[in-house]
């Protein structure tokens, strides 16, 4: 049997005293979606980091596929990563910023071309040719010639997930994608989010606060809290049926605010 | 800016027509006053051009992940900064040779000129590359973009836009700085027009035109400045 796409065994992540990730067992499976939820503070942005190698880890292992991504066999010994390895594995990661981070210098198109041109050899026809159509799946080919000053954040947003689609990941991590988005930019977002997560061909991690939108996308809501992951389950069951008081505390105040 | 140019054109052409008309010995000073502007001239282009590429060198290696590197750039930035120009002048020029190094007066004087403002430029240069936010890296980790690639297609074309100003006053400065190569024996425009004020005593024709001559080529730098930072800062602007 194949075993799962991400898995983290032990993961320690500090920063000096604090340890913002403790001991930290988790796993997704291929093609599986896995919402994130839990209170400011609690880590989740931190587990995406740390896979997406924007962070280094104190202790424990994490792995993409069966390949371990902080450290690297070299002959029977496990030495720590190099950048050769890291960059391999890190190929298969895409990752949606918050704060969308798109390059402002470049247009909606440069955007998308400038990493498979610089890093997967393509040449400049190959990868506008396949970013057009990224960028006509998330409705914005009019918008191909537009600096990112000249888009509303939503449409930002939509150029981020076309960029990182471009890509090719096989893995894909948002983090409160729609969290720095006017409200009324929320639901083009999600719209996009949803058909990759319906497409069955990504492996998804979301970190949000749209309980909704949680429950109807995923397959299986992880709660973290402090740290670690306190509960985990179908969303039926996570929203239904929380187990955890502090989940329960959690979703309480969650519904009190909305 | 055009308009500015255009003032400072007119205003030269027209104070060189009543020089020519009013001091008619123009001739016998002004061949000499020229050969110094074309030395000042080329000094400061040549300079110039070592202060850009050591600004970024130096600017850059500052924050390299290398410790030599980084140490390196801090060692060559404090050395040019902590002494002055001329002291820097008189050791590439009079104490080298004792080593067996032999400069020539010219490049000497581009090399002292050009290593001194490098070593201020360093620092804008790591400033506006520091004013980059984080999130340009970090989008460029996300699409496995080189740590080369990020600097050179991603934070570069950022920073430039806020260096320019910075840069421009200090090419500014280092034109203006050029007059003391005349001491490693090159007769720049300066030291020309005290010889030639020695000789022939014609003080507010010498004088008046070297400050014009100054002020045009600190115009001509201004105004490249600020053509580059609106090429560089296209994208900001809302509409087009
Ligand atoms: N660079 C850092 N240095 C020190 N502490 C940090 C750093 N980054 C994060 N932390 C701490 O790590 C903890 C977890 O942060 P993280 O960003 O993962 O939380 P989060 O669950 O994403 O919260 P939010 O919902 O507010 O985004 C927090 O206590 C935070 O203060
Ligand atoms: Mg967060």
């Amino acid at each position: 049997m194949k075993g799962p796409k991400i898995r983290f065994e032990k993961v320690l992540k500090a920063y000096g005293e604090l340890k913002v990730l403790e001991d930290l067992d988790f796993h997704v499976d291929e093609n599986e979606v896995v919402a994130i939820i839990g209170p400011s503070g609690s880590g989740k942005t931190t587990v995406l980091r740390v896979l997406m190698t924007l962070e280094g880890i104190q202790g424990g292992t994490i792995f993409v596929g069966d390949e371990p991504l902080n450290v690297m066999r070299k002959g029977d010994r496990l030495v720590p990563a190099n950048r050769a390895h890291v960059r391999r594995i890190r190929s298969k990661i895409g990752m949606v910023f918050q704060s969308f981070n798109l390059f402002p210098h470049m247009t909606a198109l440069e955007n998308c071309i400038e990493a498979p041109v610089q890093t997967k050899g393509l040449s400049k026809s190959e990868a506008t040719a396949e970013s057009l159509e990224l960028l006509a799946m998330v409705g914005l080919t009019d918008k191909r010639d537009h600096y990112p000053s000249q888009l509303s954040g939503g449409q930002q947003q939509r150029v981020a997930i076309a960029r990182a689609l471009a890509m090719r990941p096989e893995i894909l991590l948002f983090d409160e994608p729609t969290s720095a988005l006017d409200p009324e930019m929320v639901g083009e977002v999600l719209n996009v989010i949803r058909d990759l997560a319906r497409s069955g061909h990504y492996t998804i991690l979301l970190v949000t606060h749209q309980m909704g939108f949680a429950r109807e996308v995923s397959d299986r809501v992880c709660f973290f809290d402090g740290g670690v992951m306190v509960e985990e389950g179908a969303p039926d069951d996570i929203f239904g049926n929380p187990q955890n008081d502090r989940l329960r505390h959690f979703l309480s105040k969650i519904l009190e605010a909305t | 800016m055009a308009g500015r140019i255009i003032a400072v054109v007119a205003l030269t052409a027209f104070l060189c027509g009543i020089s020519f008309a009013t001091f008619s010995e123009l001739r016998i000073f002004l061949p000499a006053m020229l050969r110094g502007a074309v030395v000042t001239l080329q000094v400061s282009i040549l300079s110039a051009v070592l202060f850009i590429v050591m600004s970024f060198l130096a600017g850059i290696a500052k924050d390299s992940g290398t410790r030599l590197v980084r140490w390196l750039a801090i060692g060559y930035i404090e050395v040019f900064r902590g002494t002055s120009l001329l002291v820097q002048l008189f050791w590439l020029y009079f104490v080298l040779p004792e080593f067996g190094i032999v400069l020539s007066p010219m490049m000497a004087g581009v090399l002292g000129v050009g290593l001194n403002f490098g070593a201020y430029g360093a620092e804008i240069v790591r400033g506006a590359m520091l004013a980059v936010p984080r999130g340009q890296q970090e989008a460029s980790v996300a699409l496995n973009l080189s740590d080369r690639a990020c600097l050179i297609r991603i934070v570069i074309p950022q920073a430039v836009v806020v260096m320019i100003p910075g840069m421009t006053n200090l090419t500014i400065e280092l034109i203006k700085a050029t007059a003391l190569v005349s001491a490693v024996t090159l007769v720049d425009i300066t030291y020309a027009s005290v010889q030639q004020n020695q000789l022939h005593y014609r003080t507010l024709e010498i004088f008046t035109i070297t400050v014009m001559l100054y002020y045009c080529f600190a115009q001509f730098i201004r105004f490249g400045g600020s053509a580059l930072e609106d090429r560089f800062s296209r994208h900001l602007r809302r509409g087009h």
